[in-house]
């Protein structure tokens, strides 16, 4: 067999191996690629920096899945942070079935750390005034246009069963009009009614976390304005921790920042193989011309 | 290492599922049909405690008999499997087209048709940073190029066939985003499972 013939005839499993490695290696030496944060990134994030304190709610829809974690679940941890720390009203909701879990996990964990940092009562986050967590609703689309009109006569309880009515925050948040921007975490096309309905009928601020294989699709929904900010995949996820670390809302780089250098590794393998692919196979089509 | 048997569960499974890497074997086919058959039971018994039961057999119970109506209509889609009535489920499928588009054709229009062609087209704000308007001149012509692109109509030829040919080009530039993107995301849930095996089973990272 001939040299390029063996280069686009390389057994899977040792390809497998090689990126396991690269996966695995940065963990261990420590290597930091640098990251450049991405203006629709950043442009999400200063959408929410602009929203006063104690003013208008942030919307957190969770909708997605255990499978998209290690993507969506860096962007919902960031997004609390920032708004815990300006004293932004949080009100998480979930139109996917399989969301509800981590959707807790974020907000629990979240507050766990914030609470802990706490030096008086006061700094500490309270269910129901703070931040709440309406759960899930079948029917997504009735029920986002329905909030316009009134989140409690779509949400009359929140996950754990509690009337609504009893939470001060929804005595404050009432229908859109008190909502600052709705950020869809999202790993299948949930974003698209929230632009195509209460944007478009309401023209409620929509930004949003996706994973890496949906962004492409929005990006022109941020050229025309459709959309306030866009974090895509663990990218865009570790854009946003880095700016949370860097306003001081955050101690420490999530998870996102450290998965990004392994993904860089594995960029650069996945090019050397693709040019590696090429070059055989150019070979190999002269060879096959030549002998013709 | 992690003393916590549901860590030890998720890893294994995580270890039996990546074994298919190698070849097809008895733990791969484990892990996959206990997912399948989790995932269905998880499914039902949510659909039911949150869905089915809130919203219509509560409502029934408490005498509000208006909800017969999607009861109904809901049971016609049943009627497919039963050959002598199956015509029935044309009701409820007539019902969720005549909804879905009434609801959905004014909002994609207003949405995805209208809104993005007024992003498309270049004023003379435009060009209030030039930048910006360098780049509104390329997605005006990508636009176009790619329109003419999928215009079969007429033979792409002169002028048709150059338009046609940049029209390509930006295709490519699009699939090749979007190639891109979906590594990103296959690569970063192999480095969550990854994160998962070094960090909270055999505490290796933090």
């Amino acid at each position: 067999m001939r040299w390029y013939d063996r280069i686009t005839k390389i057994d899977r499993r040792i390809i497998y191996l090689l990126l396991t490695s690269l996966v695995i290696l940065p963990f261990f030496l420590k290597i930091t690629i640098p990251q450049n944060i991405m203006p629709q990134t950043k442009r999400l994030f200063d959408f929410i920096e602009s929203i006063p304190p104690n003013d208008k709610a942030v919307m957190i829809s969770f909708d997605y899945t255990p499978q998209t974690q290690p993507e969506c679940h860096p962007m919902a941890k960031s997004l609390l942070k920032q708004c815990f720390s300006r004293g932004i009203p949080v009100i998480g909701l979930s139109f996917d079935p399989q969301a509800p879990g981590l959707a807790v996990d974020a907000l629990t964990s979240t507050v766990r750390e914030f609470d802990s940092l706490a030096t008086n009562k006061e700094d500490s986050l309270v269910y129901g005034i703070d931040y709440v967590y309406l759960g899930w609703k079948s029917g997504r689309i009735a029920a986002q246009l329905d909030m316009g009109e009134s989140i409690a006569g779509v949400f009359p309880r929140d996950y754990f069963g509690t009337s609504i009515d009893s939470f001060p925050l929804m005595d404050k948040v009432k229908n859109y009009k008190n909502v600052a921007i709705v950020v869809v975490l999202a790993s299948a096309d949930y974003p698209l009614d929230w632009i195509r309905y209460p944007q478009t009928r309401y023209g409620v601020n929509v930004g949003a976390g996706l994973t890496a294989v949906m962004a492409p699709k929005y990006y022109p929904f941020i050229q025309t304005g459709q959309m306030s900010g866009l974090m895509s995949g663990m990218k865009g996820a570790a854009e946003y921790e880095k700016l949370v670390l860097e306003h001081g809302y955050a101690r420490t780089l999530g998870t996102a920042e450290t998965g990004m250098n392994s993904q860089s590794m594995i960029h650069i393998l996945i090019m050397i193989f693709i040019l590696l692919g090429n070059v055989g196979y150019f070979f190999s089509r002269r060879s096959k011309k030549g002998m013709k | 290492m992690s003393s916590d048997p549901w860590i030890w569960i998720g890893a294994i499974l995580t270890l039996m599922i990546f074994s298919f890497l190698y070849k097809d074997n008895p733990f791969y086919k484990f892990g996959e049909h206990l997912f399948v058959g989790v995932a269905n039971g998880y499914y039902i018994v949510f659909y039911w405690h949150n869905a089915l039961k809130p919203n219509l057999f509560e409502p029934l119970g408490a005498g509000e008999f208006i909800y017969i109506v999607p009861l109904l209509l809901g049971l016609m889609y049943f009627t497919r499997f039963i050959p002598k009535v199956s015509w029935l489920v044309r009701i409820p499928i007539g019902f969720m087209i005549g909804w879905g588009a009434g609801l959905s054709i004014p909002a994609y229009f207003q949405a995805e048709v209208l809104r993005q062609l007024e992003g498309t087209v270049v004023t003379p704000s435009s060009f209030a940073n030039p930048m910006s308007g360098v780049w509104s001149l390329i997605i005006l012509i990508g636009v176009i190029t790619t329109l003419i692109y999928f215009f079969f109509s007429k033979e792409h030829k002169g002028i048709l066939g150059h338009a046609s040919r940049l029209g390509i080009i930006f295709i490519m530039i699009g699939f090749g985003a979007s190639f891109g993107y979906t590594v990103m995301a296959r690569v970063s849930l192999l480095i969550g499972r990854v994160q998962f095996l070094l960090g909270p089973w055999l505490g290796l990272i933090d």
